[in-house]
């Protein structure tokens, strides 16, 4: 389609209202435009469509019966009338509902899905009368699993196939088929597959009501119980925006977010699952300093003022290495910068102040929608100038961060700053290093773990504390900031968990530092 | 009266399936004529013939024929629905099984007249016996050069092709024929678009019943003003009735349409069994509605009349009901039909479907309430017309008429019920 056709609108009236839309809208997303919700289940904005649902009726003018709305193109003229407006329309919607719930176990009371359920909703705004329905109920299966991460229950199921035709059309592993038929309907995996797709978890998202949840997140918390944000997943430079829900300082459930661009509702499994995969086992609370054998707790002011009085002894023109950690914000990253500046006179571009893109590989259906790196901020180290857009500058990042890693491990640096966790991977880190950085004249660390075992399974996620002095900072959950997904979109990410009482963002420490 | 035969001219003869003896009959006749003449001029015969669908929804075959866009670059597929599942219904069996090659020369016709080069016969899974009569039919006219490539010597090439379904009511659905056939559930899609546009493998596609197929020959040999010159006005032709129930001659008839429904039942079908009234006679298929035997004076057999009654010719399955019936049963029984047919896609038949069978069995099996004739009515209102294909009304259409027809009979069982609560 060309820009000139897509600008050519029509004017359409939904209940009395009339709205000019872009021609060949689908009427739902119509009468969206005109703050009109038209209720359904099967249709979703970025899958095909299905029209089984019968929610979405609407009376059309000179239609002799009810149409479905998903599947009505807006054209010039058009005059509908939802269930507001027409007693047709809103007895259907009001049947479609009841036969609904005719099968359904009505188990509200221990589903994960009520508080965010479709039936619930719709039963509460369009229907609230008892059944009429006397006769026994189908019975079929319960807790099913499909695949690692997701658990079916074929009596809640109202099979409008929005998780069929994900796999489908999205993941197009199509793992997922419709069994049985009539009210013996249920949704199943085919035969010697498993649902064990990159991005399996979306089906539970995509079900409007309980019959797909997530294994993990099984019976964990009422959702009117948690804080839910919108936010950016972490998990990658793809950015894939997200609501997380959050209890006791716990991420207990995380939902992709229907957007207009970019991840369009979908969430891989690594990043959905993985929020808490930040969080250190042993949560570095109060600053550090390394007294020649162990680790000293010491007080905040103290130590601002034992790292400014170290900084001051540093001979002029000493060679210093700086390490940040691709997980800092925007903000935090310009904070980091400014202080290589004003502490050893290091201009943005220096190739002594590194930011590894942490490259990783994606498989073909990975790559739906995971980036081939781990770091969500990258594209923020163009726009700090920090490296000059090319066609590898990717590459340009990781070779100039490894080769400062040797150059560190030999000795040539005699200050040496990692900022923020995972500044340094954990699996790159050797006694080598640990005695080259330990043993340069100036060593500051700002990270978020106590640990300083090397070498094991759990430590191969973060960087453990190494530096001479080591300050409590954030945890990518616990910061606010703006964060440049690989397309160079801006976008923000909030904070979710409540950091320990002395625990201060990069750019605030780094800020008291350069005082 | 003596009715014109068009299909069952030869069918009486025990080796009429032979493809030698089909052709001594007259046979492969009608396509010989046609292969060099304009396709168009053929589809404006088939208009003037009036010739109407005879699967059920009586749409005029030759404006069906001219739905079709013939210059997408896409191949056209002409697809026969064999598919023949509604209850009462048998009247394409006895095509297929004894004059096989009459529906295979009605392929060609239509074939031809379509553009078409690939042809398909979807015929239900129960016909085991009338699929292997087809299946040698079609290996007869392979070997004689009627069907492959430049059939009859000339230069066009045509391909038959037989699939049996799995029996499912609903593959008879022309949306879900296409479906099943391209190997996926049977499942009718959302219209629009229409199959004439948008088909089997997204390409222009007419479905056919075999009766509508096999009149194509008789129209070409004799003439679309012959053809017409049969039945009525608007209902032009013959069509064939499948006779079942309380009658002393069941069997499959051939009438000119227009033919009054009692003469039919009394001279045709020899009357009600000795001893009984006649009850009521349902016309066209078990998803049409019924008409007592008080409402069938002057009713005539053809699309219109039929509809003035109240009720439609459909497929022309017509089950004739004695004094002898209990109508809750005949409802009971067909509602177990339909919710075990439904193919479970959308919400207000796969539901209330089995909703309304289960209310129905309570009733007969004398459970029922004095709401429950209330309830049907509302639910049943609430699945017609609400559907993505025409079977919610169909499933619906028993209970409602027979209700609307025999309250009395519902009422009695419901009463009885209700003095056994007493009790």
């Amino acid at each position: 389609m060309s820009e000139e056709t897509k600008q050519v609108m029509v004017t359409v009236t939904i209940d009395g209202q009339e709205k000019l839309v872009p021609q060949g809208s689908n009427l739902i997303e119509a009468a969206r435009q005109a703050n009109i919700t038209i209720p359904h289940y099967c249709y979703h904005k970025h899958l095909s469509i299905a029209g089984n649902c019968r929610m979405c009726q609407v009376k059309i003018e000179g239609q002799p019966k009810l149409t479905i709305a998903c599947n009505t193109t807006v054209t010039e003229g058009m005059k509908v009338s939802t269930h507001h407006t027409s007693a047709e329309v809103a007895e259907a919607q009001r049947a479609t509902l009841e036969f609904l719930l005719i099968n359904h176990p009505l188990d509200c009371t221990v589903c994960d899905q009520a508080g965010q359920c479709k039936l619930q909703d719709y039963f509460y705004q369009y229907d609230i009368q008892p059944s009429r329905f006397t006769e026994h109920k189908e019975h079929k299966m319960k807790a099913t699993p499909l695949g690692p991460e997701v658990i079916y229950d074929a009596e809640r199921c109202i099979v409008c196939t929005r998780c069929v035709r994900f796999c489908k059309e999205v993941t197009k592993s199509a793992e997922l088929g419709v069994f049985q038929r009539g009210d013996r309907s249920y949704i199943g995996v085919v035969q010697g597959a498993e649902l064990n797709n990159p991005l399996s978890g979306t089906v539970a998202d995509l079900c409007p009501v309980g019959a797909l949840t997530h294994r993990r997140w099984r019976f964990n918390t009422r959702i009117w119980n948690t804080t839910i944000t919108s936010t950016v997943c972490a998990g990658c430079s793809n950015g894939c925006n997200c609501e997380v829900a959050v209890r006791d300082n716990q991420v207990v459930q995380v939902k992709g977010k229907l957007t207009s661009q970019g991840n369009k509702g979908w969430m891989c499994d690594e990043g959905r699952y993985g929020f808490m995969r930040f969080e250190p086992e042993r949560r570095l609370a109060k600053p550090m300093r390394w007294n020649g054998s162990t680790y000293e707790l010491v007080k905040s002011e103290q130590i601002v003022t034992a790292i400014k009085t170290a900084l001051f002894a540093l001979k002029a023109n000493s060679k210093a290495a700086l390490f940040l950690s691709p997980y800092l914000t925007k903000e935090e990253l310009a904070a980091a910068l400014d202080y290589a500046q004003k502490a050893f006179q290091l201009a943005a571009t220096s190739e002594q102040i590194s930011l590894s893109p942490r490259p990783r590989a994606v498989s073909e259906l990975e790559a739906i929608l995971i980036a081939s790196d781990y770091a969500p901020n990258i594209q923020a180290a163009c726009a700090l100038n920090m490296v000059e857009q090319s066609s590898d500058w990717r590459t340009g990042l990781n070779e100039r961060y490894l080769r400062l890693l040797k150059e560190v491990k030999d000795g040539k640096y005699a200050a040496v700053c990692i900022i923020g966790d995972y500044a340094i991977n954990a699996d790159q880190i050797d006694a080598a290093l640990v005695v080259a950085v330990r043993g340069a004249e100036f060593s500051l660390q700002l990270g978020v773990r106590e640990d300083e075992v090397l070498g094991s399974e759990e430590l191969a996620k973060g960087t453990p504390a190494i530096a001479k002095f080591v300050l409590p900072a954030l945890t990518v959950n616990e910061r606010s900031g703006i964060f440049i997904n690989r397309l160079g979109r801006e976008q923000k990410i909030k904070q979710l968990l409540t950091a320990p009482d002395e625990a201060k963002s990069e750019a605030d420490w780094l800020k008291s530092l350069a005082e | 009266m003596a009715h014109h035969k068009i299909l069952t001219e030869n069918v009486h003869y025990a080796d009429q399936h032979e493809i030698g003896r089909y052709e001594e009959r007259g046979g492969y006749q009608a396509i010989r004529r046609i292969l060099n003449s304009d396709p168009l001029s053929i589809m404006e015969e088939v208009k003037t013939s009036g010739l109407r669908g005879r699967g059920g929804a009586g749409f005029p075959t030759g404006m069906k024929w001219s739905f079709v866009p013939r210059n997408t670059g896409k191949p056209i597929y002409l697809l026969c629905n064999a598919d023949e599942s509604e209850p009462g219904t048998f009247k394409d069996r006895l095509l297929l099984e004894r004059d096989s090659h009459l529906l295979l020369e009605g392929m060609m016709i239509a074939a031809y007249a379509l553009g078409s080069h690939w042809t398909a016969i979807y015929i239900r899974g129960e016909y085991a016996h009338p699929a292997a009569c087809l299946a040698k039919a079609i290996n007869e006219a392979y070997q004689r050069g009627y069907l492959g490539q430049g059939i009859f010597g000339s230069d066009y090439g045509l391909d038959i092709v037989l699939h049996r379904g799995a029996g499912a009511y609903i593959c008879g659905e022309e949306t879900g024929l296409i479906e099943s056939l391209e190997g996926y559930r049977g499942q009718p899609r959302l219209k629009p678009p229409f199959p004439a546009v948008v088909g089997l493998y997204d390409c222009p596609t007419v479905v056919n019943n075999v009766e509508t197929l096999a009149a194509l020959p008789w129209i070409i040999k004799n003439g679309a003003a012959a053809y017409a010159q049969i039945g009525t006005e608007k209902s032009k032709g013959t069509k064939l009735m499948s006779v079942s129930g309380h009658v002393k001659n069941p069997g499959v008839y051939e009438i000119d349409l227009g033919y009054p429904l009692l003469d039919f039942i009394n001279n045709e079908c020899g009357g009600v069994r000795e001893g009984h009234s006649l009850k009521a006679v349902i016309a066209g298929g078990s998803s049409v509605p019924v008409l007592r035997a008080d409402e069938l004076a002057g009713v005539l057999l053809d699309y219109e009349s039929l509809k003035t009654a109240g009720t439609m010719l459909g497929s022309g399955g017509m089950i004739v009901l004695d004094d002898s019936t209990d109508m809750v049963e005949v409802v009971a029984n067909l509602q177990h039909f339909y919710s075990h047919e439904s193919c479970g896609q959308c919400t207000p038949c796969r539901e209330g479907g089995h909703w309304v069978e289960k209310v129905v069995k309570r009733i007969y099996e004398g459970q029922g309430f004095p709401t429950d004739l209330m309830l049907l009515d509302s639910v049943c209102s609430q699945i017609a017309g609400h559907t993505i294909c025409p079977f919610g009304d169909a499933l619906v259409t028993p209970v409602l008429s027979f209700i609307k027809k025999f309250r009395n009979e519902f009422d009695e069982k419901i009463m009885a019920a209700l003095d056994r609560h007493l009790v």
